[in-house]
């Protein structure tokens, strides 16, 4: 077999601007997709039947779309429907964002019942209203016992923003996919993209293990 | 006169307005009757223990006390006036009971000195400095200066208490719900919590205390009820409950657990 590693090199440019898209996807994702989780899973658990039935629709929904289907349906139908469309990125930030924000709400949702009622009745002893309880006792504790599932979540979207390569956005995978049509050297490409993406998935792994023995609540 | 009567005329401060009255209260779970009716009251600056089995409504009537859980019958006054019925009148009503769990449940995710000032600071809005200083005097007096910066996994049981105790405190509370504070601690540190607590009452708090500690009880209390299956059998100064129980099951119950006087 005749492999070609100077492929890599000399499109190592094109390559490192498609990881600095992944990295900002996943980043911006994130950013919408925890205070997005957060509200939906208050949504949810509120005593307002309302709201917990609009958040309950919302996972459901975005929770059992392939992914690949969202960004499909933001890329090309939201723009006929509603006359806004947003560029690749954008569309691929929306689409990742419902998504994540859908299985976060879950996550958190599970944190906050796993708090013990003794825990909330401590708090409103004191006087505090079910929101305060929830915010200054029940959350914080919550955030931290879901922070390894977070985690998982986020290496999960780290792989699963190549998705967006489908409507071009420059992201890691679009880029290498590109290159290798050009240069036809599927197997080094292949390869390559393999590896950029473990190598920069690991580190994120480890340090989210790290940051959970730090700050994981002990009783 | 009935018996009844005639206890509530030898009361201590049997003068004063009550802080707390039970009238007629009644909690059912679905089908199942947790109290059935009872009636009692606790005068300003005395300590009165519910005694019982475990399951006969003891806990459950000081959990209605700061409408942890409601009643469905009867009426619960508080400072002479009913619970309110509004979320903002229970909080008011809250701010002035200090409530210690048997599980402590402190706040993990905070420090000894945060648990005891996020009341104060979430609830009074008492500025940083102040909470701070109050809650540094309050581990004082619990015996707990020192622990300020632990978090509670790093306290045992008994410690924890009785930071619960200076974070129900931390409030100013007017009266103070304890239940069955000693029950989920190491036989060996019982005695540090209920020393906190008996110099508690010492100082004039007014103290509703679920337990299961007899001596405390006779030691302590100005008044005793006796719980059984959702009812009052017996109530009255702890001498005559401990030393000359009127009521048949009252002596059954302190026989088992090998009260003899």
């Amino acid at each position: 077999m005749n492999l070609d590693w100077s492929v890599v090199w000399q499109n190592s440019g094109a390559l490192a601007q498609g990881v600095l898209i992944t990295i900002l996807l996943t980043f911006c994702t994130m950013l919408i997709a925890i205070p997005g989780g957060i509200v939906l899973a208050l949504m949810r658990l509120s005593s307002s039947r309302i709201l917990s039935g609009i958040s309950a629709c919302f996972v459901e929904f975005f929770r059992n779309v392939p992914i690949i289907l969202l960004i499909y349906w933001t890329f090309y139908v939201l723009p006929v429907f509603t006359d806004i469309s947003f560029s690749p990125f954008g569309t691929g930030l929306l689409a990742l964002a419902l998504n994540v924000s859908a299985y976060n709400s879950e996550t958190f949702r599970a944190g906050i019942n796993s708090i013990r009622r003794g825990q909330t009745e401590a708090a409103l002893a004191l006087g505090m209203s079910h929101m305060e309880a929830m915010l200054k006792i029940i959350l914080p504790q919550a955030a931290r016992r879901v922070l390894p599932v977070l985690a998982s979540t986020w290496i999960s979207l780290f792989k699963d923003t190549s998705l967006v390569s489908v409507i071009a956005v420059g992201d890691l995978a679009h880029n290498a996919l590109e290159i290798r049509a050009q240069s036809f050297r599927v197997l080094e490409i292949l390869t390559a993209m393999a590896v950029i993406y473990w190598v920069l998935g690991y580190p994120q792994a480890k340090l989210v293990d790290r940051i959970y023995k730090k700050w994981g609540v002990k009783e | 006169m009935s018996t009844v009567a005639a206890q509530i005329q030898n009361r201590k401060n049997a003068d004063q307005t009550p802080v707390v009255e039970y009238r007629s209260i009644r909690k059912q779970y679905g089908e199942f009757v947790a109290i059935g009716s009872v009636t009692a009251r606790v005068n300003k600056g005395e300590v009165v223990c519910l005694i019982g089995p475990s399951g006969s409504g003891k806990s459950t009537l000081l959990r209605t006390t700061n409408a942890l859980e409601q009643i469905q019958g009867g009426e619960l006054l508080f400072d002479g006036k009913p619970l309110p019925a509004s979320k903002a009148g229970i909080r008011q009503v809250r701010q002035r009971m200090g409530m210690v769990f048997q599980n402590f449940e402190l706040f993990p995710h905070k420090t000894v000195l945060e648990n005891i000032t996020v009341g104060p600071r979430t609830v009074l809005k008492v500025s940083e400095q102040e909470a701070r200083k109050r809650a540094v005097a309050l581990l004082d007096k619990v015996g707990l200066a020192d622990k300020a910066d632990k978090y509670p996994a790093n306290l045992s049981g008994g410690q924890q208490q009785r930071v619960a105790i200076a974070r129900a405190l931390a409030m100013e509370p007017e009266v103070m719900l304890f239940d069955e504070p000693t029950s989920a601690l190491d036989p060996e540190t019982i005695g540090e919590v209920l020393n906190v607590m008996k110099r508690l009452a010492e100082e004039g708090m007014t103290m509703i205390v679920v337990t299961h500690e007899m001596t405390f009880a006779r030691r302590v209390a100005d008044w005793v009820v006796v719980f059984d299956r959702g009812n009052i059998v017996e109530q009255g100064p702890a001498a005559q409950i401990f030393d000359n129980p009127q009521a048949e099951r009252t002596r059954d119950f302190l026989s088992h657990l090998g009260w003899d006087g």
